[in-house]
């Protein structure tokens, strides 16, 4: 083996996120809120060389599967992702992720006037109003979300 | 949009062919012998929850409702309610839901009237929600400009003032995407249009922002004045500086064109110097009164039986 080859080891069960926009590889983990608690092996490659993007974050994160919400965020976080799922070492599916027409639930309104954040029994609700420029826009207060300063419900 | 059982939570679900059914209506209702006029809403009742002060929009929404023949009651103050007592907006909407045929409400949340009109089984009018919106103020103000201007298409408006944090500036701009018109933002560069706020407006209004109302005051044919609230400035140099330039005297009604008018959503301090008040140009006061009208053609629209 080239010595100079990265190698990481394979996964039995889990997801490969890769194709994540450099420098975004951090971000998207603690978007994701994956940190190795549940002792499961999480490998992070960043400003990996790519022949499409120059360069790309990789994350291989073993016994978890991505909920919709995750895609969500991933897809705002980082639009080029493609998410891989593996089963018994096998890739079994493998798409690019996608944003939807409306996010609800995972992004706080950056609007600290809105009602959304005012302790009422209410869910934030984002509208994507273009997909490929990333916009959103609550559908409550009409802001235009700040996607450089995304938190988290 | 069906107005019947509407909710009126933001200028932006209004297109042209609503705004213009809510004038025609609002023509109709002023034209209205007062005995037809009491018949439109009798038995009804308007709800006001208002946690923010209010002179003209609280007045004009019971004044109008008097005047279709319905009753209105609320409260008038965040201290008066039981908001006071830790009680959420939720939940005192779901209780006027149960007193009242419709509410209006004021709250200094964006986006809560579109909140409160989730939770509520009857109609919700948002009567200034925060930085948010003033819907029904803007259907006045366009009213006002189709009155005494006899178009909106083709009109020259300039935006005068804080345009920063006054609501009425974004559901103006809102309702105004609707026509064709030429628009000029003048303000403090610190009191410009928020950015993460004209989303919409850049895709139906062409605006041009500028610091100085000498730039633009011999083009327009209407100048729209808001406060700028002294509040707003970190220094009070700074506010002296620039409040001068946004004032509208004798001096600045000569720049004007001939037939330009000065419209102001009120209450006003001192932007608009006395003098202008006697002059043809001032339609101010008009446009309060036409707040009135307005507010009694949307209750008829939302809460009467079609007979208008």
């Amino acid at each position: 083996m080239d010595e100079s080859e990265l190698t990481v080891r394979r996964i039995r069960e889990g997801t490969v996120i890769d194709h994540i926009d450099e420098g975004r590889g951090l971000q998207v983990l603690a978007a994701l809120s994956i940190n190795g608690s549940d002792g499961g092996v999480v490998t992070i490659a960043l400003n990996v060389p790519s022949a499409k993007h120059n360069k790309k974050d990789i994350i291989k994160v073993e016994n978890i599967l991505l909920r919709d919400d995750d895609t969500n965020k991933l897809a705002v976080i980082a639009p080029r992702a493609t998410v891989n799922i593996i089963r018994d070492y096998k890739l079994v599916e493998k798409h690019r992720v996608s944003l939807p027409n409306s996010i609800g639930r995972i992004f706080m309104c950056t609007n600290p006037d809105c009602v959304t954040n005012s302790g009422e029994p209410i869910e934030s609700m984002m509208d994507v109003v273009d997909k490929t420029g990333r916009v959103l826009k609550c559908r409550y207060c009409g802001r235009i979300l700040d996607i450089t300063k995304l938190r988290y419900m | 949009m069906e107005m019947r059982g509407a909710d009126v939570t933001s200028i932006r679900d209004f297109g042209r062919g609503d705004l213009e059914e809510i004038f025609a209506a609002t023509d109709r209702i002023t034209d209205m012998e007062p005995g037809r006029r009491r018949q439109l809403c009798a038995g009804k009742s308007l709800g006001y929850l208002f946690f923010e002060p209010s002179t003209r929009t609280r007045l004009s929404f019971e004044a109008a409702m008097a005047s279709v023949g319905g009753t209105s009651f609320g409260i008038s103050d965040k201290e008066s309610s039981s908001a006071q007592k830790g009680e959420s907006l939720a939940d005192v909407v779901r209780m006027m839901s149960i007193y009242s045929d419709a509410m209006v409400l004021r709250h200094s949340l964006d986006g809560s009237s579109r909140f409160a009109a989730q939770v509520s089984d009857k109609p919700v009018i948002n009567g200034g929600s925060g930085t948010e919106e003033h819907p029904t103020q803007a259907i006045q103000d366009l009213y006002t400009m189709r009155k005494v201007c006899g178009k909106i298409d083709g009109l020259t408006i300039g935006i005068v003032g804080d345009l920063k944090y006054g609501r009425t500036v974004y559901s103006l701009l809102h309702g105004l995407g609707n026509y064709d018109v030429n628009v000029y933002l003048v303000s403090p560069e610190s009191l410009r249009i928020r950015a993460d706020s004209v989303y919409d407006i850049k895709k139906k209004t062409e605006y041009v922002e500028s610091d100085n109302l000498n730039e633009c005051i011999d083009a327009l044919d209407v100048v729209y004045v808001t406060r700028v609230q002294r509040e707003r400035f970190p220094d009070v140099e700074e506010y002296l500086k620039v409040r001068g330039s946004y004032v509208i005297g004798a001096d600045m009604l000569k720049k004007m064109k001939e037939k330009a008018v000065v419209m102001h959503p009120l209450p006003r301090v001192d932007e608009i110097a006395p003098e202008v008040d006697s002059t043809p140009a001032a339609r101010y006061f008009e446009q309060a009164r036409y707040g009135m009208d307005t507010r009694a053609a949307l209750l008829a629209l939302i809460l009467g039986d079609g007979d208008l």
